[in-house]
């Protein structure tokens, strides 16, 4: 299954279409930390959030570089259930590529502030947070790309229109508060617990929800694979 | 001979197929088998669901009802068309694939080798898929389900743009799968199938599928013969010129002899 992680690696990077979604986050980050300095957490909190459609997408373009009929020839060579994983987990190989990219961004750019006084969080524990909150965004995003994939969606509009709507309602949800809050991944609730001070039940709670959304879509997305190859 | 007679009878029990819950049935309760050694040509016209069949059997598509049993471990897919839209030189290709389906570096490279040679892509290993001719294309597709020695070999459209030298070729790579017990499975709209004596023929119309015995219509008996090593090659040569299909030879290192491209070449000239 790794030989088959690599091969699709290999496919997607050597396309050129793996410049585009790196470009597109190299560009959000850009205006991110174009406003100014801010504390690590706080600032690796909002990259999750922005980061979160980008990783979406680059799933999507990884998943739909190879043609149909090789992922058919991949299928028949490894059977179903590891050429499927095999597709998740290249595509969250790739995303942490892009996750060790964000978190370098700001450092290269200054755009966080070094901690000044004693209750301030050390440049570790910042960097550790701003690791926890884009991994949190990272199953989800692969969920939602995969989700959004050739070989459910068929169609590259349907494919689009499935890419876009998960981005805005997980958002949007995201604003509504706790009621409907729920049904999206936590994105900005993460953010926002990164602004204030972080406890250990809020961390577990949002990795466990976090999870649980990501698991979620995961199996949605073997499911709709049962009768799609 | 005692691998053969121990293998099992892949089959298909009471299989149907769509592709969509509520959409169109594509196959109906297709109920068939194929045997270790043996070979099926599966026939019907455009869009009767021959492709369909074919990939249901090779366990690309899994059934609504009905089951697949005893499919083979290693299972070979030669598509009608080989999806060359892909940045891999041949031979980068080919290791990678020889890769996922588990060889080592070691195996896959003399295997990969083997079969560049085999199949005449020696001259096109360096070349992006995406330069290939139709026809070198197809042998590159011909070539991946080959890597590892298949237990099933399924076949699309296997003459589909080659040329008459690489036509020859099929009928060769399906007799040594054959006699390694392996079944192969074979669609033709082009009446390509008298090159596989023997052959079973499944013919799919009506959503369904019938099976006529093989052509010929005789039942087969296997004979058991020992013959002296150092004439093997000889009197395998002979026994196949008379149309008889040789399943298997076993002994002390004594490989199958096969045909090389050049006198395959020169069988379709005389053709």
């Amino acid at each position: 299954m790794i030989a088959l992680v690599r091969f699709r690696l290999v496919g997607f990077l050597r396309t050129g279409r793996a410049l585009a979604p790196v470009l597109a986050g190299l560009l959000t980050l850009g205006i991110l930390y174009g406003g100014g300095r801010a504390e690590p957490a706080e600032a690796y909190g909002v990259s999750a959030v922005v980061l979160f459609p980008v990783l979406a997408w680059q799933t999507k373009i990884l998943l739909d570089v190879e043609p149909d009929v090789q992922r058919r020839l991949a299928l028949v060579a490894v059977g179903p259930a590891r050429e499927r994983a095999a597709g998740l987990l290249a595509a969250a190989t790739a995303g942490l590529g892009l996750v060790v990219v964000a978190l370098a961004v700001p450092w290269l750019v200054g755009g966080v502030a070094t901690p000044t006084g004693p209750e301030d969080r050390s440049i570790a524990a910042g960097l550790a947070l701003g690791l926890w909150a884009h991994l949190l965004a990272l199953p989800a995003a692969v969920a939602l790309g995969a989700l959004a994939s050739r070989v459910i969606t068929r169609t590259a509009g349907y494919g689009v229109a499935v890419l876009a709507l998960g981005v805005v309602l997980a958002l949007v949800l995201g604003l509504a508060g706790p009621a409907l809050g729920w049904l999206a991944p936590p994105l900005l609730p993460t953010a926002r617990a990164l602004a204030g001070s972080l406890s250990v039940t809020t961390a577990a709670l949002l990795t466990g929800w976090a999870l649980l959304w990501a698991w979620m879509a995961l199996a949605g997305y073997l499911q709709a694979r049962h009768r799609r190859a | 001979m005692y691998r053969l007679w121990h293998a099992r009878l892949m089959r298909l029990e009471d299989v149907w197929l769509r592709y969509r819950r509520g959409g169109p049935w594509v196959l109906r309760s297709v109920t068939i088998g194929i045997g270790p050694g043996e070979a099926a040509v599966v026939l019907g016209r455009n869009g009767a669901g021959k492709s369909t069949l074919l990939q249901l059997v090779a366990g690309i598509l899994p059934p609504a009802r009905g089951r697949v049993v005893d499919r083979p471990a290693v299972v070979g897919w030669v598509p009608e068309r080989f999806p060359a839209d892909q940045p891999f030189t041949v031979q980068g290709y080919l290791t990678a694939v020889a890769r996922v389906r588990g060889l080592s570096p070691a195996q896959a490279d003399r295997a990969v080798r083997g079969w560049l040679d085999r199949l005449g892509l020696g001259p096109f290993q360096g070349v992006r898929l995406a330069q290939l001719s139709k026809g070198t294309a197809q042998k590159v597709g011909l070539a991946q389900a080959l890597l590892r020695p298949p237990g099933l070999l399924v076949l699309d459209e296997p003459w589909e743009g080659l040329d008459a030298a690489a036509r020859e070729l099929v009928p060769e790579v399906v007799g040594e799968v054959l006699a390694d017990g392996g079944s192969v499975l074979v669609s033709d709209h082009r009446g390509e199938t008298a090159r596989l004596p023997g052959a079973r023929e499944w013919t799919v119309a009506d959503q369904t599928v019938t099976e006529r015995a093989p052509t010929g219509g005789e039942a087969l008996v296997v004979v058991e013969l020992a013959i002296p090593a150092t004439q093997v090659a000889d009197a395998v040569h002979r026994l196949r010129a008379e149309g008889h299909h040789i399943l298997r030879v076993r002994g002390h290192d004594v490989p199958l002899p096969v045909t090389g491209p050049v006198s395959g070449a020169a069988a379709e000239a005389a053709s």
